[in-house]
């Protein structure tokens, strides 16, 4: 038993193949405290994704323990794992919103999940909007928004069910410096009130002025040991 | 309890998505319902007139000779242990010519150079008032011909046979309408629900990911074949209504009707009905969902 009441990501020695064998990750050790920010960089196929699909159990590793939150999830059970997933929030890299449902819907679907009252999602859902400048956006369908907006409308998601952990794939990816500027405050914001953050990013912007950690990965290891915070 | 709200929410949704479909669906399930009710509301006035033909219905054993008092009692106990009777009662010579006398009424005089003894003895056997005396009587009286000194039994034969011929061809056609219900309902609303889940299949993989529950994501769709059931079967069992006062209207007054007091089902047998509707739908999206669903 690994887990550590501070620690909200443990993963040791984790590797994932994906076939035929592709080595997306080997050997991979990493420990995220609860409430700590840390950024995942290297190049495209470097294994950032992987990385945080397996966190957010969307894949499984082949090798080593992943464990969130203090559950193995190799072995969690799939009442506990739809218990866990309610708290993690993912802004996945292809954004994964409904193109025939409103701006508002793909956000609220969310907390709807956790059966949380209409109003107090109604609240949350247009804050969050009005956070990240497309209030004005609602009511228009996710599918006929622009790229930009739709990265937004998947970070809102993200963050909208107050997630212990958030982890974002390249939440930049489509921003300019202003909204870039928006998203990186909502981010922190989230952070400050306790909310763990694993971002995997390209954009040096967001995290080179920080005191948070930077890990490099690079053919799916890191470039060298992350150090603990 | 916020639970409800959410589920009925999708449910609409999933509805208002594939409304072509659920018309077809319901369409489907109703007009199942109406084939089946149809043939089960024949079947159940049939019986009903049958039991009431039956009140008629009594066994005549004509016998050699006169039974003496001891050997009724043995005779009595003979039939009664072949079959359940209402009641037997052993009539004489005189008595068969006094009954002929008083039915012949003005016509008695026929009878004044005939002998009171020239009819023959008889016992009269009334069955129990039901179904099943009216297809087992065939046997009963194959039986009440072996008692001894029995010469001759007589009952309705022919319109009894024919009855029972009657009644077992509409049991044929009530057991097949019911199996095109259960496969029809069956087979329409989990291809219904199939089509659901397909539609929302973007929506259901992220509603995992979002950590939605098993009740979140089947509720609605289990709702979706229940409601389908729900008015389905009301819809079938309101055809059926109509077109039962249509009928009654349109053919009172004298005729072969008459004979039969049609009635509608009693609200037991309705709700019946309308239970198995909701019940096979919902199995039907239950196969669905176990089958195409996985959360």
């Amino acid at each position: 038993m690994t887990y550590n009441s501070q620690s909200m990501v443990e993963l040791v020695k984790v590797s994932k193949v994906y076939p035929p064998d592709i080595m997306a990750l080997q050997d991979i050790s990493l420990s995220v405290k609860r409430g700590e920010m840390i950024f995942l960089t290297g190049m495209s196929g470097a294994g950032k994704t992987t990385l945080l699909k397996l966190i957010c159990s969307l894949e499984t590793s082949d090798k080593g323990l992943v464990e969130v939150a203090g559950h193995d999830l190799n072995r969690i059970k799939p009442v506990v794992l739809q218990r866990l997933r309610q708290k993690i929030g993912v802004a996945y890299q292809d954004f994964r919103l409904l193109p025939l449902q409103s701006v508002y819907q793909n956000i609220a679907m969310a907390m709807e999940v956790s059966y949380l009252p209409p109003a107090t999602i109604r609240k949350r859902v247009e804050s969050l909007l009005e956070q990240l400048g497309i209030a004005d956006k609602r009511d228009k369908l996710a599918g006929k928004i622009s790229r930009g907006e739709q990265q937004r409308v998947a970070i809102a998601r993200a963050a909208t069910n107050a997630p212990t952990l958030l982890l974002a794939d390249e939440p930049t990816g489509n921003l300019d410096a202003t909204i870039t500027k928006l998203v990186v405050g909502l981010l922190e914001s989230l952070n400050q009130a306790g909310t763990t953050m694993i971002i995997a990013t390209h954009d040096q912007s967001i995290y080179r002025q920080t005191n948070h950690r930077v890990i490099n990965l690079e053919h799916g290891r890191f470039t060298e040991p992350p150090m603990e915070p | 309890m916020r639970f409800f709200p959410y589920i009925l929410k999708q449910t609409g949704r999933n509805l208002r998505k594939t409304w072509g479909t659920q018309v077809m669906t319901l369409l489907t399930v109703s007009l199942s319902v109406l084939i089946f009710s149809f043939f089960f509301l024949i079947h159940t006035n049939i019986l009903k007139a049958g039991a009431r033909l039956g009140d008629e219905l009594r066994l005549i054993v004509y016998l050699d000779d006169e039974v003496v008092p001891a050997m009724q009692e043995q005779l009595k106990k003979r039939i009664t242990d072949f079959n359940e009777v209402e009641n037997i009662v052993f009539v004489s010579r005189q008595e068969a010519f006094a009954r002929l006398a008083n039915n012949l009424d003005q016509d008695r005089d026929v009878l004044q150079d005939m002998s009171p003894t020239f009819l023959p003895p008889s016992i009269e056997i009334f069955p129990k008032k039901n179904l099943k005396t009216l297809t087992t009587i065939k046997r009963f009286s194959d039986y009440l011909i072996t008692l001894p000194g029995a010469q001759k039994v007589q009952y309705g034969q022919e319109w009894v046979e024919r009855f029972g011929y009657f009644n077992s061809l509409l049991r044929i056609v009530v057991l097949l309408s019911a199996g095109l219900l259960v496969i029809s309902t069956v087979f329409m609303v989990s291809y219904t629900i199939r089509l659901t889940l397909f539609t929302r299949h973007e929506e259901l993989e992220l509603l995992r990911l979002l950590g939605a529950t098993n009740t979140y994501i089947q509720g609605p769709l289990l709702l979706e074949g229940l409601l389908q059931g729900l008015m389905g079967a009301s819809l079938g069992l309101l055809s059926l209504f109509l077109l039962f006062s249509w009928i009654k209207l349109r053919f009172s007054g004298p005729g072969f009707l008459n004979l039969f007091d049609f009635s509608f089902f009693p609200p037991a047998t309705t709700c019946t009905i309308l239970m198995t509707g909701i019940i096979l739908c919902s199995l039907g999206s239950l196969i669905s969902i176990r089958k195409f669903l996985r959360v």
